[in-house]
Formats: C-alpha cells, sequence, structure tokens
C-alpha cells in the first residue's frame, strides 16, 4: 500500500479497503465468539491485556500498523478543530494555504464537510510517517528569539497574578497532539461511518456490568476487581454510537477526560464500508489540553499544603486520582510524541519509564490490597479517616522494615566519605580544637548553608516539573493557532499536575543530614557552625556590641506575624543532652562569643519573639536549646489557637537563622504529632543529627528529609513513587539506588571505624573489651527461678496445646519478664511470683493482690484493719497489726545486737524482733557454726530463715519500674516501709558486681563506673549493696528531673577520687541512660541484664566509651548461666527480637515470631 | 587489739554513766583493757549474802556479744551454783546467751542469782547437797563467808 497511490486516488483506496476488509472479517467470524469473550473481559478486567494472543488480532493489529503510517499522511479531521480553534474566517486562510503546500487527501475531508472549493488542489506529498508534520498554514508569531526571550520573562514573573492572566489568556483548550488508534466496531451495518467523517469521543458510563456480556454469554470474571469502567465510545457526525476505543488507550483517554484534563476529538480514516461487530476501525485522535486542567482549583499541590502548615499528610483517594492522572499524562505524551525541553537535572536521573512502572506497582498493590481487606471494614474506616483509604493508610504505618544487611549496604553507600575534602578553620570564637575530619565537616555544612554551589542567582525550575513547548503545527504541518506569551506548558509528571506558569525551584535545602556515628562529635561539629557561620545581622550586632546606646533595640510591636531571628540558632534535642549542650557550648566558646538560653521548664522566657528578632540581634541569645516536649507543646498551644505563630511568641512565632534537631531519629515517625511539630519550625538553615538516620525503615529517612524540606523528596507522593513501592514490591536495589541520590547531597556520616587512607582510625579511641561473664546462681535462687520457670513452661505448654498462645501472650510475656527479674534477684519477682498463682486473675485483681514489687507495710496495715484477705500468709497470719506498726519505730531504736541508733539496715525476725541485717544474720550464722537452731536474741524463738525481713524505707519517690508505677503516691502518709526476705538480700550479680569494683579498688584505684539495668528496682537493690561495701554511687534515672539529672552528671564527671580508693558509681537505667549521655568520665561498664537487642546495649555502653574517652573501656555483661538471658543472647545474635514483633511485622510473621521466640525461650 | 566495738563502747558508757540506776552493782573497765571489767556485785537483801560486797571480773571475748562474756567470782562466796573458782552456772552464760543480753543484765542476772540459788542444778557439789540437806546450816555458812570475804 503506497501513501501516494492514495492521495491521489482516493477513490481507488477505499475500493482497496473494500477489498481488504474481508479478510480479517473471515478470520474474525472464525474466531467470533472467543474474541467476544476476550472482548468482553477485557472490558471488565482492567488488567488484561485485550485482545493479544488471539490469532486474527494479530493479523488485525499488522493492519493497523500500516494503516497508522497512512494516518499522518491522509488525515484531515482537523479541519473540524481548526473550525472550533479559530472560527471560520480563519480556517478559510488555513484551508488555502493547506491545499497548497500539503494537499493531501485531507481535501476530501474538507469536502465532505466543508465547502468543494478546496479539493481542487492536489499536490501530493510523501509525509513523514513517524512524527507530525512540520509545515503548516500558520506562521509561527513569534520568531525563535522572541521566544527565548519570553521565556525567561515568563520565568522571572511566576506570581499568582500572573498566573491568574496567563490562564485567562489560554483558550478554552489546546492542541498538544494528535496519535492514531485502531478502534472496534460495536455494531455493524453499512455507511454508519465514512472514511474521514469527523467523530466524537464520548465517556458514557455504562448501566451495569453485564450489559458488557455481548451474545448473551454471562460475565464471570470477577466483578470486585473492577475498578470502575474505562469504555470510551465514538460516535459518527450524525451521533450514533458507532464503537470503542481499544482497551489499551481507552484505559488511559477515560482517565483525562474524567479528569477533565483533555478533550479529544478524532476523525475516522479508514473503515470498512460494511462494518461489522468488532472490525476495526482507525482512527485519529487530536488531543487538546482544556483550560480547566491548568486552573489551580483543580487540585491542591501538595507543596502549599505543607508550607502553609498544620495538616496531615497521608494518601487520600484524590490521591488515587493523581496516579491515574500521572499515569495518563505520560501515556499521552509518549503517544503524539512530545518531549520536554527542560527536565530538572535531579528527575532527569529517574527515568520517566520508572513513573509508569512504579505507578502501575502501585495501583497493582493497592488492588491487592483491596482485595484482601473486607470492602465493610474499609467503609467503616474511611469514614472515621474521613480522608484516607485505609488500606494504604495501614500500609504506610507499616512501612517494610529493613534487613540488617539491606541497612549495611545502604549505609555503605551512603557514607562514601572521601578524606581529601576541603576543610575550613573554625572562627576563632570557638576555642576547641577540631580533628581533621570535623573540619571536613564543618567545611562542608558551611558550604551547605552557603549554598556555595549556585552562585547564579538564575531562578531554575522545580525539580518536579517538566517543561513541555506547545506545538506549533499539527500532524498535518498546519500551524496551531499560538496564544501570546504562551509558548510552552509545564507538567508534573509525578502527580500529574499541569500549569502554565514556570514553577519555580524553592529555597534550596540550606542545610542537611550530619549523620556520623555516635561519639565521634556531631555536637562539637555543630557549634563550631554556629561560630563560624553567622548571618549578617548577626555579626554588625555583635561588632556594634550590646552597650551601644545608639543600638539600643526597638522591640517589635507584639506582632502576629513571624519574625526573623537572624542571630538564633535553636537546638531540639531530648531532654536529658539539654544541659549537656549548654556546657559543650559554654565550652567550646570564648567567653561572652556565644550567649546560649536553655529555654524549657519555668526557665521559659515569656515572649521569645522579642528576646531575638532582628531589632534586638545584638543581645538575642544565639543559641536557644530546649526539649521535643517544648516543642510538641509549643505546638498545640499554636494549633489551637488556630495556627496563629506571631501572637504566641514562642519557638513557632520566629524564623530562626538555623534550626538544629539533636537525636532526630526522635522524629521518624512522620505520622507523630512531634514530627509534625518539628517541620512546622521556620528557620533559614536546617539541619539533623542522628547516628542512625535509618532506624529500621525507609520511612523513617523520609521524615528527616521532610522536615529538612528537601525538594522534591519531601512530597510524600513522590518519595512513595520512588522509594516505598519499588521497595515494598520487592525491587530493592531500585530503591537503594533512589536512596542513594536522595542521601548523596544531604548526608555527611563517618563511622569510628572508618580509616583514613595511611590506615589510621578517624577518631583514635582507646580499645573497647566486651566480655560476658557466667554466674552461676545460689541454691535459694536457682529454686526461685526454677519455679518460676516451671510455672511459665507450664502455662506455655498449655496455652500451646489449647492453641490460646497468642491470647495469652502476656501473660506469657510477663511471666518471662519474671524469670529475667529472677536472674538479677529474685526479690524483683517474689510478690508478682505469688500473683501470677492466680493465673486466672484479672489484671485489675494482680494489683490489689500486691503486683508490686515489695510487700508494702502500709498496705499490710489496711488490709488488717480492713480485715481483708491476706496476701502475704507467713505474715499476716501469725501477727496483729501493732506489730506491724511497731516494727517502724523498732527500725528507729538501737540495734540491741551492735548498739547503733538506728539500726544500719534493721531486718526484722519471723517473730518480729528487729536488729540490723548484719548482726542479725551474723548472729545466725555463729548459731548454725555451734550446730544449734537458730534462735531469737530476743524471745528464743526458733527463726526460720526463710522468715527474716530486711525493712526498707521509702522515700516517697517515683519508682518508674513497670510494674511499680500503679503504686499511687502517699505524700502525706509516713514513709513507705516494705520488708523484704533477707535470705535474698544479696543475689549472684549483685555479689559478682561488688567483688569487681572491690577488685578494681585494689588493681586501679579511683577507676569510675557505671552500671546499668533495665529493672530501676534493680539499681534500688543494688544501691544499698553498694552502701555496705562502702563504694559511693550515685544513680541516673528516669524519674528524676531534669535538674536532678544535670546534677548527677555534673557529679559524677566532677567526683574526685575517693580517700579509700573506690571510684564513683553511677547507677544508670537502660532506658533512661541510654541515649545520648557523655559519660567518658567512666573507664568501666557492667551490664546487668541482657536487653532483647544488644543494639540498645552498645549504644548504652557507647556512652562510655566515645569521643573524649581517653583509656581502655572494659565491659562486663552479666549472664546467669543455664538461663533465660543465655537464651536471649542467642536470639540476640539471630537479630531476632521480639520487640520486633511486637508492631513491625505483618500479623501473620508476628505470630510465627512470637511463637518462635517463646519456644527458644522455655525449652 | 582492734577497735572497740560501738556496742561495748556504749554499753560501757552506760554503766559508768547509771551507777545509780542499778543499785548494788558496777562494772569498771581496765584503762589499758576495755574489754576486761572489774565488777562488783552487793548481796541482795533479805539473802545470805546481804551486805556483802563481791567482785567479780568479766571479760568480753572477741566475737561478743554472739558469745556471752566470760565472768567469774573473785571474792569466795559460798553458794551451790558458783564453784571455788568463782565459776558461775547460769543459762544466760551458757546456753540462754543472746546478744540482746548486756553486761548489765547479765549482772543482774548473777544479783539475782544471789538471792535464789538453785541447789537443783548445782556446780558446787558439796555445797549443793549441804543447801538440800540442812539449809539453814548452808545459810548460816554463807553469811560467815560473807562477813568474813566480802566485807564492804
Amino acid at each position: 500500500m503506497d501513501s501516494l497511490d492514495i492521495d491521489q486516488r482516493p477513490a481507488k483506496k477505499r475500493r482497496f479497503f473494500v477489498e481488504d476488509s474481508p479478510e480479517p472479517e473471515r478470520t474474525l467470524s472464525s474466531t467470533a465468539s472467543p474474541l467476544n469473550d476476550a472482548l468482553s473481559t477485557a472490558n471488565t478486567t482492567p488488567q488484561e491485556t485485550p485482545l493479544e494472543p488471539s490469532s486474527s488480532q494479530t493479523d488485525l493489529s499488522i493492519h493497523n500498523g500500516t494503516n497508522r503510517k497512512g494516518s499522518d499522511a491522509s488525515t484531515g479531521f482537523d479541519m473540524e478543530m481548526f473550525e472550533s480553534f479559530v472560527g471560520d474566517k480563519v480556517a478559510l486562510a488555513t484551508f488555502n494555504k493547506l491545499r497548497e503546500v500539503s494537499g493531501d487527501n485531507m481535501e476530501r475531508a474538507i469536502n465532505m464537510y466543508l465547502d468543494g472549493s478546496w479539493a481542487n488542489a492536489t499536490v501530493p506529498q510523501a509525509p513523514d510517517s513517524s512524527s507530525p508534520s512540520i509545515t503548516g498554514t500558520f506562521k509561527s508569531r513569534f520568531p525563535e528569539q522572541v521566544y527565548q526571550q519570553h521565556r525567561t520573562e515568563e520565568r522571572r514573573s511566576s506570581s499568582t497574578t500572573d498566573a491568574g492572566r496567563t490562564l485567562e489568556s489560554m483558550p478554552d483548550y489546546r492542541y498538544v497532539g494528535a496519535f492514531g488508534v485502531g478502534a472496534w466496531a460495536t455494531r455493524s451495518g453499512a455507511g454508519l461511518i465514512k472514511m474521514g467523517e469527523a467523530i466524537k469521543i464520548e465517556r458514557t458510563k455504562i448501566k451495569a456490568p453485564t450489559k458488557l456480556g455481548r451474545g448473551g454469554k454471562a460475565i464471570q470474571t470477577n466483578a470486585a476487581r473492577m475498578r470502575g469502567d474505562v469504555i470510551v465510545r465514538f460516535t459518527n457526525s450524525r451521533g450514533e454510537e458507532v464503537g470503542r476505543l481499544p482497551k489499551e488507550t481507552a484505559n488511559w483517554v477515560s482517565a483525562l477526560m474524567d479528569q477533565k484534563v483533555c478533550r479529544f476529538d478524532g476523525v475516522c480514516f479508514l473503515a470498512p464500508i460494511r462494518i461489522r461487530i468488532n472490525d476495526t476501525i482507525e482512527l485519529q485522535l487530536r488531543c487538546s489540553l482544556l483550560r480547566r486542567a491548568f486552573e489551580a482549583g483543580g487540585f491542591q499541590k501538595p507543596e502549599d499544603n505543607r508550607t502553609t502548615g498544620f495538616f496531615e499528610e497521608k494518601e487520600t483517594s484524590d490521591e488515587k486520582n493523581l496516579r491515574l492522572r500521572q499515569v495518563a499524562m505520560v501515556k499521552l505524551f509518549d503517544e503524539v510524541n512530545l518531549h520536554p525541553t527542560t527536565v530538572n537535572d535531579t528527575t532527569a536521573r529517574h527515568k520517566r519509564q520508572g513513573i509508569l512502572q512504579a505507578a502501575e506497582i502501585a495501583e497493582q498493590y493497592d488492588k491487592e490490597k483491596e482485595n484482601k481487606k473486607p470492602k465493610p471494614t474499609q467503609d467503616s474506616k474511611s469514614t472515621q479517616a474521613g480522608n484516607s483509604t485505609p488500606p494504604e493508610a495501614e500500609e504506610e504505618e507499616e512501612g517494610k522494615e529493613l534487613e540488617q544487611d539491606q541497612l549495611d549496604s545502604l549505609y555503605k553507600k551512603a557514607q562514601s566519605f572521601d578524606f581529601d575534602t576541603p576543610t575550613r578553620e573554625p572562627a576563632d570564637t570557638f576555642v576547641m580544637d577540631l580533628r581533621k575530619y570535623q573540619k571536613q565537616a564543618l567545611h562542608w555544612m558551611v558550604s551547605k548553608e552557603k549554598d556555595e554551589k549556585s552562585d547564579n542567582k538564575e531562578v531554575s525550575m522545580h525539580p518536579l516539573w517538566e517543561e513541555y513547548a506547545w506545538p506549533a503545527k499539527d500532524m498535518d504541518d498546519k500551524d496551531v493557532p499560538s496564544v501570546a506569551n504562551q509558548k510552552s506548558f509545564y507538567v508534573n509528571p509525578y502527580s500529574g499536575e499541569l500549569s502554565l506558569d514556570f514553577p519555580a525551584q524553592e529555597q534550596h535545602c540550606l542545610g542537611g543530614i550530619l549523620a556520623d556515628e555516635m561519639g565521634l562529635g556531631k555536637t562539637i561539629e555543630m557549634l563550631s557552625l554556629m561560630h563560624s557561620h553567622r548571618s549578617d545581622i548577626s555579626m554588625q550586632a555583635s561588632e556594634a556590641g550590646p552597650s551601644s546606646v545608639a543600638n539600643l533595640p526597638r522591640l517589635p510591636k507584639n506582632s502576629s506575624s513571624v519574625e526573623p531571628a537572624p542571630s538564633t540558632t535553636l537546638v531540639v534535642a531530648p531532654m536529658s543532652l539539654l544541659a549537656q549542650w549548654e556546657s559543650e557550648s559554654v565550652k567550646a566558646s570564648k567567653p561572652g562569643t556565644l550567649k546560649a538560653m536553655v529555654y524549657y521548664g519555668s526557665e521559659k522566657v515569656a515572649n521569645l519573639q522579642n528576646l531575638c528578632c532582628e531589632a534586638n540581634a545584638a543581645s538575642a541569645p544565639n543559641l536557644i536549646i530546649t526539649s521535643y516536649g517544648v516543642v510538641l507543646s509549643e505546638f498545640n498551644q499554636v494549633a489551637a489557637r488556630g495556627g496563629d505563630r506571631g501572637s504566641h511568641g514562642g519557638l513557632f512565632s520566629l524564623d530562626f537563622f538555623r534550626v538544629i534537631l539533636d537525636e532526630a531519629h526522635f522524629i521518624k515517625n512522620r505520622q507523630s504529632k512531634t514530627a509534625k511539630a518539628c517541620y512546622e519550625i521556620n528557620a533559614q538553615h536546617r539541619w539533623v543529627l542522628t547516628g542512625t538516620p535509618i532506624v529500621n525503615r525507609l520511612e523513617d529517612l523520609f521524615s528527616l528529609v521532610r522536615f529538612l524540606r528537601v525538594e522534591p523528596w519531601s512530597n510524600f507522593s513522590f518519595w512513595k513513587t520512588f522509594i516505598t513501592v519499588p521497595f515494598e514490591s520487592k525491587d530493592f536495589l531500585r530503591a537503594l539506588d533512589v536512596v542513594q541520590t536522595v542521601l548523596e547531597p544531604l548526608v555527611m556520616r563517618r563511622t569510628k571505624d572508618m580509616k583514613t587512607p595511611d590506615g589510621e582510625a578517624l577518631v583514635p579511641l582507646p580499645p573497647r573489651t566486651i566480655e560476658i561473664e557466667e554466674l552461676e546462681l545460689s541454691k535459694h535462687e536457682r529454686e526461685v527461678y526454677d519455679y518460676i520457670f516451671t510455672r511459665a513452661k507450664r502455662t506455655f505448654n498449655a496455652t500451646m496445646e489449647a492453641g490460646t498462645l497468642l491470647k495469652s501472650y502476656t501473660t506469657i510475656f510477663a511471666q518471662i519478664l519474671r524469670l529475667r527479674q529472677s536472674c538479677c534477684h529474685p526479690v524483683l519477682t517474689r510478690n508478682k511470683a505469688i500473683a501470677a498463682e492466680e493465673e486466672e486473675a484479672a489484671a485489675a485483681s494482680d494489683v490489689a493482690n500486691g503486683l508490686a514489687d515489695d510487700m508494702d507495710l502500709q498496705e499490710l496495715i489496711e488490709r488488717f484493719t480492713s480485715d481483708s484477705e491476706a496476701g502475704e500468709q507467713d505474715i499476716t497470719n501469725k501477727f496483729g497489726a501493732h506489730v506491724l506498726q511497731e516494727i517502724q519505730s523498732q527500725a528507729n531504736n538501737e540495734c540491741p545486737i551492735c548498739a547503733e541508733e538506728p539500726m544500719i539496715e534493721p531486718a526484722v525476725t519471723g517473730c518480729w524482733h528487729s536488729a540490723c541485717k548484719k548482726c542479725l544474720s551474723d548472729y545466725i550464722e555463729h548459731q548454725k557454726e555451734k550446730h544449734a537452731l537458730p534462735l531469737c536474741f530476743n524471745c528464743r524463738e526458733p527463726i526460720n530463715q526463710r522468715d527474716i525481713f530486711e525493712v526498707i524505707h521509702h522515700d516517697n519517690e517515683d519508682d518508674d519500674d513497670l510494674y511499680n508505677a500503679s503504686q499511687p503516691g502517699q505524700a502525706s502518709t509516713p514513709p513507705r516501709i516494705t520488708l523484704r526476705r533477707i535470705g535474698s538480700s544479696s543475689s549472684a550479680k549483685i555479689a559478682a558486681l561488688i567483688s569487681h569494683l572491690k577488685a578494681l579498688r585494689l588493681t586501679n584505684p579511683g577507676t569510675k563506673s557505671v552500671v546499668f539495668s533495665q529493672f530501676t528496682s534493680f539499681l534500688d537493690l543494688i544501691s544499698p549493696a553498694l552502701t555496705q561495701a562502702n563504694i559511693p554511687f550515685l544513680r541516673f534515672d528516669g524519674a528524676m528531673t531534669q535538674k536532678a539529672r544535670a546534677a548527677v552528671l555534673l557529679d559524677f564527671a566532677a567526683s574526685p577520687t575517693k580517700k579509700n580508693g573506690h571510684g564513683m558509681v553511677l547507677l544508670l537505667s537502660l532506658r533512661a541512660g541510654g541515649v545520648g549521655l557523655n559519660l567518658t568520665a567512666a573507664k568501666r561498664v557492667f551490664m546487668m541484664d541482657p536487653w532483647w537487642s544488644f543494639a540498645v546495649e552498645a549504644q548504652a555502653i557507647d556512652r562510655v566509651h566515645r569521643m573524649g574517652q581517653e583509656s581502655a573501656v572494659k565491659v562486663v555483661r552479666f549472664v546467669i548461666a543455664g538461663s533465660i538471658e543465655g537464651r536471649m543472647l542467642r536470639i540476640q545474635e539471630r537479630k531476632k527480637f521480639i520487640a520486633s514483633s511486637l508492631g513491625m511485622m505483618s500479623e501473620e510473621e508476628k505470630k510465627m515470631q512470637r511463637i518462635e521466640d517463646i519456644k527458644e525461650l522455655l525449652t | 587489739m582492734a577497735a572497740l566495738p560501738k556496742r561495748i563502747v556504749k554499753e560501757t558508757e552506760r554503766l559508768m554513766a547509771e551507777p545509780h540506776v542499778v543499785p548494788g552493782i558496777s562494772a569498771v573497765p581496765h584503762e589499758d583493757n576495755l574489754r576486761y571489767f572489774d565488777v562488783k556485785i552487793h548481796g541482795p537483801s533479805q539473802s545470805p549474802y546481804e551486805a556483802g560486797i563481791f567482785k567479780l571480773e568479766l571479760f568480753l571475748p572477741d566475737d561478743y556479744p554472739m558469745t556471752p562474756p566470760k565472768i567469774r567470782f573473785l571474792t569466795k562466796i559460798y553458794h551451790p551454783n558458783i564453784d571455788k573458782l568463782g565459776r558461775i552456772c547460769l543459762d544466760v552464760l551458757k546456753s540462754n546467751w543472746s546478744p540482746a543480753l548486756q553486761i548489765r543484765t547479765i549482772l543482774l542476772s548473777i544479783q539475782a542469782l544471789l538471792g535464789a540459788p538453785n541447789p537443783d542444778d548445782p556446780l558446787a557439789n558439796d555445797v549443793a547437797q549441804r543447801w538440800k540437806e540442812d539449809e539453814p546450816a548452808a545459810i548460816q555458812t554463807a553469811r560467815e563467808w560473807t562477813r568474813q570475804y566480802a566485807k564492804a
């Protein structure tokens, strides 16, 4: 078939087609019914590729191919377009010129629809079949130069007012391109449609899916999987339906039409005279973008949302539409062969194909999710959530956890640190010495803040957008009417947004992520940055000096706007680190060069805005240190005022020079309120400090990026498209690549074990040795342990048999906790064990029965007076309340044995006679040595050794142990006294600890040590043992106030070597002391009990083994031999830990994991 | 010698401070050995030992108060529970010792023992024998010994 031939002799061409058409018809008829089936299924199930497998279809498509080639040359339906575009008069001129230049068979079309006068000219031309033709009747109104000029103008003027104007000047719709498509007939008959006839493209919703089952065939396809119909029909000029677009095309055409992005007009250029159902009709579709697609109101830009504030970013149902639209647009531009003229460098790296792929994966993914979820729950959930579709929301929350090796490789790529990067000397107001790598960090940070790369002030395009030129010619090489000032349009292929205005790149991210490993001195590096890069205003202010009268600050009127704070850096850190930041900042600065202020609790200034604003630059604090809690609470206050930042006068009323989030993994959950609050802090330079930018899922990183406002990655749908979705669909490497490109410009990360090219360690930290010391339980302790173990195992087996393991999971878990506690000290478990015997008892009655660690005397007394049932049989059965009361006073008396007054660690016999604990036990020992029955020193009753109790006075301090939390504070009542069995007053671990410390006194007098335990109640037991051994100690736990903590840390660092040779010991709860603290004064670490994940312990150890540590650090981990602790170590090694199974894996995995772990622990 | 335990210090202080609170008993430590006491006990009234002042020596062993003090009459005394070497048969000084007992309470026990001889649990067998067979004669002898050896 020769196009020339067709052009010259259209009649013959028609005949040719008549001859030609029976062939496909024959094949069609032979396979008619399966084809019909295929068609109808194709309609109902969008995922299937329609018709491809059938042999007849292959014939057809080959046929289509040739036809399509002809279409470029022969179509003339765009005439109609011209009419509607420019009106009749212009059209006439167009057609005249057309006739002269192209003269293809479009004239026939003109003849059919318009005046016959156009038909005369028949100048044949062989057009380029693969791309739209170039020549046209309209001369471009703008020569190329003008166009360029105009473009730059456009760039400069991209304000909203302009946007209005440019939008107004745009016609209702504007041509972007054309493409051919082989549609199929849904009707049969002669003369339905003629070649060259203009057709209308319609989107009529089908009424019911059954209608699709033509030919009486019922549709068996899964109706639930239908995503809504995508059928696009076309009608002839008389408005009669002729057929439909093929599935593949209809998929995206329908999306564009439904979302009012495009309009399509068509012309038929090849159709059989007698049409039968399923015949192929070749169409050419012209596509024009509608004006309203550019209207901003249609879609809210996510960026806008973010900057305007307090909102939740979730995947909404709108998002789904966006995704459809996104795919459709990419396909459209692909079909019409329109390529962007300008693409941002960032996005150019990612092939557009990636978008399609990702979006389709996402679609499929969602679909699968939907299929899994029963519909009703979805509905109910979405009504309560209001704006989110539950499957997605859920999926986002859960995210997939990174395997350790994945994380490793991620970091390996991220931390490719070049040791030759330039260094920078800190400003002379900074008095600390920086190591080389720290100076390199300083250089990097300063250059990030000054953004030295982009010296050229040219506004660059927003990285998410692409620029497209409006085609000047249509597919017939005719000029398309151009619009003044509109040479190009802009597309955001990631969101499917369109714009006529130049989308300017918003402010660059003038900050980054400093992810040096813990102990490399992130704080110092940041402080050097504060000294070395100050704002101009701040520099002037500090030169002028605050004393100058002329510079007396004029305070701004209490403005409701956000004021700049050009001198101030805001540091947000966990509460425990506030004091450290303050002291480090003082240490690092020449006196008077850096004003630091802690903004916390009662020390908060009334109006931060007045203090820090520009007018007050000279006396404003250079450094404000606050906690995440403060940020959150002020955020809530501001939110309660409807987002009125200015008048609040707090953190949110200022635009800081710099904001730094320390331990930034605090905001790793982007849904958390704290994270949202932090996003809203305004600052020119934004930094996050964290040793672990990714804790266990990729979304952790998103939150940081979001805080940093890094375009385009701070757009969650963009992030999701390129990172979450590929990662979750097992395309890990691709996601990894992308994450790497995100991280590379943002992150500086060095690790402790990095080596310089000369093989030296980055930070020559002294060596650290960790040894595990296995201890044997004493007979008594072993009894307790075995008892609890047997019972836990019994419970486990029983529930295992009953299949209710997961239901009673918490019960078993509680018993495992008791087991672990009994490894530390049997006392920790004592009353819990009693409570556990009543396995049926609910948690509430547990509390009533004294789940608390210790037997509470006050409680016992109350029980007697109220004559309620006894909790502790031995004691309560024998004695009356007055005895118990007496103990309280006795304990203050003189010890009858050693005459100490009051008694040292008073203890009580079963017959309620008090003496010092040591005296009493010595006396019992003494009698036993004489092989005599131990008798009471007072009444000579035989002493039951189980019934010797230690009397413990409690100050009314709060105990933050999990199980003691329920005890109410008793401020007005006398000091609480509790009894503990003396037989268990010491445990294997405590004894080992004491002997270590005593040995340390001999070998290394004055060495300070840190003792970690996760049970604060265990620390309670260690304290008296230390007292007894005359070892000085301090204590730091979660119940202490910020001030008390700071004081303890100071004491510990400053405490001199004691004269008896014992170094100070710091007792720390693992939870309170695991993060951030600097305990380099210590050289020994004792881990009293293993945690589920060694990472947590390692973090704690690193408090001591970090920058500033000058001696070798020795770590001793105490583990009870042949106990659950050993199994915990095995689990640690397998890197599976129960904590993870409590909320991060899928439900199924969790169940399996739990059972596995429990089995491991209890066998 | 190790430092004196607090208990001994306290007991000593109290013994010195309140001689009149417990009439008829005194205990004074030696200056060169604070664990060694010179003890004087007045014979209880209405007993054969009335008006006598008996000297005893008292020594606190190293493991006092786990073990009882060692105590012995220096003054000759005619008593069924005290032998001629001055050793005393008293349960609280043996099996019934308790660290809750003190020098003062022990001395009171001894004083009480003087007032209530117990010939059924004798230490000086001959004295006990006589006490059982001819109590008035035994008491007479005790009086005489008191006059003779325990003169104030």
